[in-house]
């Protein structure tokens, strides 16, 4: 099991935001048809379909890159993950036109206003829930493949 | 007994009794991991994850963020298209 090690841990990462797609993709279609959001799918979920699994497989073959040097915990490892992600993902939101800026707050396909101060604690939050999906689940796949 | 009997008699069970082996032939490491493992290998990845002792091995500091994590979602709830976006 010593062959491979950087597509085990790309696919060990990356299995992680595969399966949180079916619930994204389920709250952007009840969102729609539901309660008539007119949220622009088949852009808004170029960025969790597209983008987060490879982020999220190539951040897991960076741990196992810099484990033997930095000896960082891959829950705190996760936990920089949203410094990178946050300002990625508003710069493909705001480009695709469904997030504009005010000064109120950040407009979500122009009808959600999410506040500043919300947008931070959702932050702060984000920062936990990626320690413990990180170290928890992505740390099990891990070991699963291997590599822990 | 005399001695040289004593000595005789030591000398037959020394050579009756075979040399032991003071090093092992082969590694029974992979055999404990094979069989530790062989309780977890019939059950589905989830279950083992959410097994009780893979949850009372979780800190109570992990548990605390959680619980965080969740209130969280609840006092904020115009943060959710945000998680949804980013996860």
């Amino acid at each position: 099991m010593n062959t491979h090690q950087y597509l085990r841990a790309y696919m060990a990462g990356s299995a992680v935001p595969t399966m949180m797609l079916l619930v994204v993709l389920s709250g952007f279609l009840a969102a729609r048809y539901s309660f008539a959001i007119p949220i622009p799918i088949e852009r808004a979920i170029i960025f969790p379909m597209a983008l987060i699994p490879n982020i999220f497989g190539l951040w897991n073959m960076a741990y196992l890159w810099t484990r033997p040097r930095s000896h960082l915990a891959i829950g705190f490892h996760g936990a920089i993950l949203p410094f990178f992600i946050a300002p990625v993902g508003f710069l493909v939101a705001t480009c695709s036109g469904f997030l504009a800026a005010t000064s109120n707050g950040l407009v979500w396909f122009h009808q959600i206003v999410v506040p500043y101060a919300v947008l931070a604690a959702a932050f702060c939050l984000a920062l936990i829930a990626y320690y413990l999906v990180w170290k928890y689940v992505v740390g099990f796949f891990n070991g699963v493949l291997g590599i822990a | 007994m005399h001695e040289e009997e004593q000595k005789k008699v030591a000398d037959l069970v020394k050579q009756s009794l075979r040399p032991m082996k003071r090093e092992l032939t082969r590694d029974l490491w992979p055999q404990m991991l094979l069989r530790l493992d062989e309780s977890s290998r019939d059950r589905p990845w989830y279950a083992v994850l959410l097994s009780p002792a893979a949850l009372s091995s979780v800190p109570w500091f992990d548990w605390a963020l959680l619980a965080v994590l969740i209130i969280g979602i609840c006092a904020f709830p115009r943060s959710i298209p945000v998680w949804l976006y980013h996860f």
